[in-house]
């Protein structure tokens, strides 16, 4: 075949850059300009950009401005709109498992549009590595989901700061907060009728100094709303005990209470403060790169939407509450439960997991470091599996 | 064009590189369907190429092939003289590529969209981002959605899209796609002017008119394979010549040519005759027709020569095959 004459005008395009340095197209590492252009198409859903606004920060932004009108429209009736108790709710339940679920449905998005909506195959004839496609949404969902979980954490806490409870109440009893296990004794010792009518007790032999000792005093009483304590007419209250029988049955029960009351604040800790918030951009980071992964794989946003959803609030639950013999390696192996492991003490429980420092005992037994491996475990398989299907897929 | 003549433009433009594309024994399967059967291209540089063939066969999937977007089973291929897949992303840094109906994301402006195929390619392509979109008269609406884009201005834009890389070769499968007539135009001039720069443009396409408007060379396909390919004057030049008589008899002129060896094929119609004539069939049988029937007595009125399209040397080729089959 001959080339027709117009071939020889064929020096008039210019030849390929020699400047290869600046063109690496092959490599799996994406450049920054296609990572700044896929923070820019994600950003540019607004249905989807409006869902994660809504639910990491909108839900908790308008839950706290309802209490805190609340409050100063009738402060008797509703108590403050911050405060450790708020704090502890929002950030282990509404944030950790809303946030996981908006995060994975941002990274079912990022891995799965560019193929339905066509945008894959133009793409792909750049010459651009497929890994390098891949491996761009990765900082771009996460430069989007961590900033918008940090907002709303940041809200959640300045409002449970400043506008925490000025008294600690435990079990209804006002306590001086922060007190060591010596001061609790010594206001349980200077308050006795308070501690024996207000908190709990049982008559058993309680660890510690107080071994071996059991409460003597029986007085039928209750602290009212007011924090009063209130002895119901016609008993004898506490006028045949002495007062150092008193004393030394409030501080017996001060040692029962002490490990209860050591986790209750006004507000929570700048150190629980941090912990938390990284553990809940770590639980949404990894619904982002499971879902990212997950829908590369599968090719579709919906389903794995669904199965994201379903893994978050049905499946580990389950496996969360129930220790199952035969199946506790399993169990071991979902990401929830590993995350709930690496929750922060002082929260109360995800999932039956939080075996920080003061947590409580987790249900299925796990040690942190089997937990840190089934995390990184989650988040490596899935991307290799996406990277994989994403670089074999025909476009 | 003789086997001899193609062996030795191949050795010769292997060497130089001057093949755009160049196939040899490319297979593509799909279970037991053979949607691309061993086939041999050449796409010379610098031209428009048509490459045609009737829906389903296979000519999307060759382009796809070529470009990477599914594998080969069987063959070798290479792109502006680069090896693919194994030098791909060389060899893409200068393609520009429409593959089936463009689409982009319609939540994004034109102009976003080849923001993100920008950042893809080099990074100069950036800068060609409104020279690419002035170019395809895509401008006045670069910053609407593209979900509110006709089909036409999509087609625009996926042509923009391939501008970003300042292609050697542009690949277009079925570029006249949804155009109105006034598109159409638009999209041929374009394909010219991109050719007299010195690209080379390959046409996927069944609009047989439209190619031969267009295109300088052209490979036929059916079943997967490559029946013919060359340029279009060569090609045609080995057609079946017809000829339209006008003429007196016709009945009768028709049993005296079929008494003589011109070997010709002849129907009767109203005013005269339609005469097809083997290819390589030279003028001077024209002129013998004339004389047979002048010598016959019969009044001839008129003689034509009818210049064949690559429509109707299309349908004889492949109405051959179908004969053969």
């Amino acid at each position: 075949m001959t080339a027709p004459s117009s071939a020889t005008t064929a020096t008039r395009v210019a030849a390929p850059s020699s400047d290869g340095s600046r063109d690496r197209r092959g490599s799996w590492i994406p450049t920054g300009g296609m990572i700044a252009t896929r923070i820019m198409e994600l950003r540019k859903r607004r249905g989807l950009m409006a869902a994660l606004i809504v639910v990491n920060i909108g839900i908790p932004a308008i839950f706290l401005l309802v209490r805190l009108i609340m409050h100063a429209a009738a402060p008797k009736t509703y108590g403050p709109a911050g405060g450790y108790d708020v704090f502890s709710s929002l950030a282990a339940v509404v944030m950790y498992v809303f946030g996981f679920i908006v995060a994975a449905t941002l990274g079912c998005t990022a891995g799965s549009v560019d193929l339905t909506e066509g945008m894959f195959r133009h793409l792909v004839i750049t010459g651009r590595s497929r890994l390098a496609l891949y491996f761009a949404r990765i900082p771009a969902g996460l430069a989007i989901i961590v900033p918008l979980v940090a907002v709303g954490f940041t809200i959640v806490c300045a409002v449970c700061v400043f506008a925490a409870p000025t008294k600690l109440y435990y079990q209804g009893v006002n306590v001086p907060p922060s007190l060591t296990l010596t001061g609790f004794e010594n206001w349980a010792a200077q308050h006795p009728k308070e501690a024996i009518c207000g908190l709990p007790y049982g008559n058993v032999q309680v660890s510690g100094n107080g071994n071996g000792k059991k409460i003597s005093v029986n007085v039928p009483c209750f602290i009212d709303q007011k924090g009063n304590v209130v002895i119901p007419p016609g008993t004898s209250g506490f006028k045949n005990i002495s007062t150092a029988t008193l004393k030394a049955d409030a501080i017996v029960i001060a040692k029962q209470n002490y490990s209860a009351y050591s986790k209750v604040f006004l507000y929570p800790s700048n150190k629980l403060m941090i912990e938390t918030g990284l553990w809940i951009e770590l639980e949404a980071a990894i619904g982002f790169i499971v879902g990212l992964g997950l829908a590369s794989l599968m090719g579709q946003r919906t389903v794995p939407v669904v199965l994201m959803i379903v893994l978050e609030i049905v499946l580990t639950p389950i496996f969360s509450r129930n220790a199952i013999n035969h199946l506790i390696n399993v169990q071991r192996g979902l990401v929830g439960l590993a995350t709930a492991h690496l929750e922060p003490g002082g929260l109360p429980s995800a999932f039956g997991g939080g075996n920080g420092p003061g947590g409580p005992p987790p249900l299925v037994p796990e040690s942190t470091t089997v937990a840190v491996c089934v995390v990184i475990g989650w988040v490596v398989v899935w991307t290799a599996l996406g990277a994989w299907r994403m670089s074999k897929r025909d476009a | 064009m003789s086997t001899a003549l193609l062996d030795d433009q191949h050795r010769e433009n292997s060497l130089e590189g001057q093949w755009a594309v160049e196939t040899h024994g490319l297979t593509k399967r799909f279970g037991d369907n053979v949607a691309v059967n061993g086939v041999e291209l050449l796409v010379p540089r610098g031209c428009a190429f048509g490459y045609l063939g009737p829906n389903g066969a296979g000519k999307t999937t060759l382009i796809r092939v070529l470009l990477g977007l599914t594998r080969a089973d069987a063959g070798t291929m290479s792109l502006l003289g680069h090896s693919v897949p194994r030098h791909r992303d060389v060899a893409l840094a200068r393609v520009g590529a429409i593959v089936d109906e463009p689409r982009f994301h319609g939540h994004l402006t034109g102009r976003q969209n080849l923001r993100i195929l920008a950042a893809a390619r080099e990074p100069a392509a950036k800068h060609r981002i409104d020279a690419s979109l002035e170019r395809v008269g895509m401008m006045h609406r670069a910053d609407d959605r593209v979900s509110k884009y006709s089909m036409g201005m999509r087609q625009r834009l996926g042509v923009a899209a391939c501008l970003l890389g300042d292609p050697q070769l542009l690949i277009l499968d079925e570029p006249m796609n949804g155009l109105d007539p006034a598109g159409m135009h638009e999209m041929r001039d374009m394909i010219q002017n991109l050719v007299s720069e010195g690209r080379t443009v390959m046409l996927s396409s069944h609009l047989l008119d439209e190619v031969e408007r267009t295109c300088d060379a052209v490979a036929i396909v059916d079943n997967g394979k490559v029946i013919r390919q060359g340029p279009i004057s060569e090609l045609l030049a080995g057609a079946s010549v017809e000829v339209s008589v006008e003429c007196a008899t016709p009945e009768r002129a028709q049993t005296v040519l079929a008494a003589t060896a011109l070997g010709a094929h002849v129907d009767v119609e109203a005013t005269g005759l339609s005469i097809h004539l083997p290819s390589g069939t030279g003028r001077d049988a024209i002129a013998e027709i004339n004389r047979l029937l002048v010598e016959d007595g019969i009044p001839v009125y008129r003689l034509q020569e009818i210049q064949v399209s690559l429509e109707s040397w299309f349908l004889q080729v492949t109405s051959r095959l179908g004969e053969s089959s």
